[in-house]
């Protein structure tokens, strides 16, 4: 007994020195973002863009959008990030309010918002939002189901006005303001802006693909001059404005007849990715069937754009849905497993690099 | 006073109209020979093509095999999206308080049992929160979102009091010609 009672005080004196020895801490005051570094990316994934350094794997913030944000939009000029939103004024139902929702790149905060029309298109395609060449005006994707498009002054924090564009959807930004949009009937409509951003001019392309034997992929890829597009089958074309005249080139094929024959296809979601400097176009693929565009691929295949031939291929532990590849001299590859994951790997050795935790990536964007 | 006057004066023309009209047809015609012709003239209608969704629900008599809670159902062949079998509706019904979307996307499957190819109407239910049971993604004639009416992964909440997405049921529309 005496025992105890020696032990108990000895514990009871011994406490509170313990605590005296630790100086209390207090709230510190909130980090701020530094501007996107070398191998920044966003992971978007509703409701949130997850911004991740994919040198170090850190995450280094978030910017809220709504569940039916479509992509996000950064304007390094402006250093703001642009997503256009959707909100029911009782959740799921009532009232319900587009915006194009303004984030600073300090505090990653919404600043700002435009209402506009509320018919945004809410699936997950890059193309469904854009930042016009002259750095003013953002356009935004409407299906009612009709087609159109919503410009927006991110200058003034104004709407402009609403585009339509029957039969014809996607927003594919090129010089002079303008946008080309991608249609179903096979061709592509050049919209071209004035300093307003209103209409000024439309200018329809020849027919270069059919939608039914053959369509091109709702994924189309920036190039440092326009716009790579993809078929379903195999088929790349490359895209140029100049004059206000559409230039499609002759399709060059992803996709051998020998390959065609052992039933290699295109498939993914964000599927395409191109290093505009190097020329090199990354394409995930899969063996299938017609109709299995969206398969997650078992090897993701490297195309020389100069050359047009097909120079790599790099076999997959997983299969990968959505792929992205950094901007930088040593390039990283961004990749999405279907099961998850995301994985870094070096876009020229193809080396695995790192495993990033965090949500399934709906799209990848490189700032 | 004066708007309930005009208001009064055209229901009495209208009545006075209908009237003289079925007086006049009356006189021309034979009772045996009006009944003939109006009922030539419903057995002409029901010939004539109703609207899908309306057609779709009078297609109740097709033989069907497999369970109608999974991705595989023959009907789903291009649905994508949450089955509303497995949402607390049916392959043709709406789940209960869910607003169906009357503008749909349209896909052609083969039904086993019989081997022949049908119009399916896939309808979204709307207005209430996403039901995340049974997603299924298939993808058969799909096209890109540019081509809407063949998309499958457009929300086709349209022409609904809210937008937003719970499920989607698999109306048979018909038969399609010259099968698949």
């Amino acid at each position: 007994m005496r025992v105890v009672i020696i032990s108990l005080m000895c514990w009871l004196t011994a406490t509170p020195l313990a605590h005296a020895q630790i100086n209390p801490q207090t709230i510190q005051p909130n980090t701020t973002m530094a501007d996107p570094g070398a191998n920044w990316f966003m992971l978007v994934a509703k409701p949130a863009g997850y911004i991740f350094d994919a040198t170090t794997g850190e995450m280094q913030g978030m910017v809220s959008i709504s569940g039916m944000t479509p992509a996000v939009q950064p304007s390094m000029e402006r250093r703001e990030f642009y997503n256009a939103s959707s909100f029911y004024s009782r959740g799921v139902h009532g009232d319900r309010t587009d915006i194009l929702s303004i984030h600073d790149f300090e505090n990653l905060s919404p600043i700002g918002e435009i209402e506009i029309p509320a018919k945004i298109a809410s699936l997950n395609f890059q193309s469904y939002i854009g930042l016009m060449s002259e750095g003013k005006h953002v356009a935004v994707a409407n299906i009612s189901p009709a087609l159109s498009m919503s410009i927006v002054d991110i200058e003034e924090r104004v709407f402009v006005g609403e585009i339509s564009t029957p039969g014809c959807g996607l927003i594919l930004p090129v010089d002079n303001n303008d946008f080309l949009t991608i249609c179903a009937d096979g061709s592509l409509m050049l919209i071209d802006l004035d300093d307003n951003g209103r209409e000024q001019n439309r200018i329809r392309a020849k027919q270069f693909f059919d939608v039914h034997d053959d369509p091109i992929f709702d994924h189309p890829v920036p190039t440092s001059d326009g716009w790579l597009l993809f078929s379903h089958g195999g088929k790349a074309f490359d895209v140029t404005v100049e004059n206000d005249q559409i230039k499609v080139s002759s399709a060059w094929n992803l996709v051998t007849e020998d390959e065609a024959q052992e039933n290699w296809w295109p498939g993914g979601r964000q599927l395409g990715t191109l290093h505009k400097d190097l020329g090199l176009f990354y394409i995930i693929m899969h063996q299938g069937d017609q109709y299995t565009h969206h398969e997650p691929g078992s090897e993701i295949w490297v195309f020389s754009t100069h050359s047009q031939r097909k120079i790599a291929t790099i076999q997959l532990e997983n299969p990968v849905t959505t792929i992205m590849v950094t901007q930088e001299n040593e390039p990283l590859l961004i990749v999405s497993e279907s099961g998850g994951a995301t994985k870094v790997y070096d876009a020229l050795t193809f080396k695995h690099q790192r495993t990033i935790e965090g949500p399934s990536a709906a799209l990848f964007l490189d700032l | 006073m004066k708007t309930n006057d005009i208001v009064d004066k055209t229901y009495y023309w209208i009545d006075q109209t209908a009237k003289e009209q079925t007086l006049k047809l009356a006189r021309g015609i034979s009772r045996r020979s009006f009944l003939s012709r109006l009922g030539a003239m419903l057995a002409g209608a029901a010939t004539l093509p109703l609207l899908p969704v309306a057609r779709s629900f009078a297609q109740d008599s097709i033989e069907e095999i497999g369970d109608d809670q999974t991705c595989e159902y023959w009907r789903y062949c291009a649905l994508g999206g949450a089955l509303c079998t497995c949402c607390g509706g049916t392959t043709t019904s709406c789940p209960p308080g869910a607003e169906t979307s009357p503008i749909t996307w349209v896909g052609t499957c083969r039904n086993p049992v019989d081997d022949r190819s049908y119009l399916i109407s896939y309808n979204d239910c709307c207005g209430k929160s996403m039901c995340q049971r049974c997603r299924c993604h298939n993808t058969e004639r799909d096209r890109p979102v540019y081509y809407t009416p063949n998309a499958s992964q457009i929300l086709w909440c349209f022409g609904t009091e809210a937008r937003t997405y719970h499920c989607t049921v698999a109306v048979v529309l018909g038969e399609a010609s010259g099968g698949a």
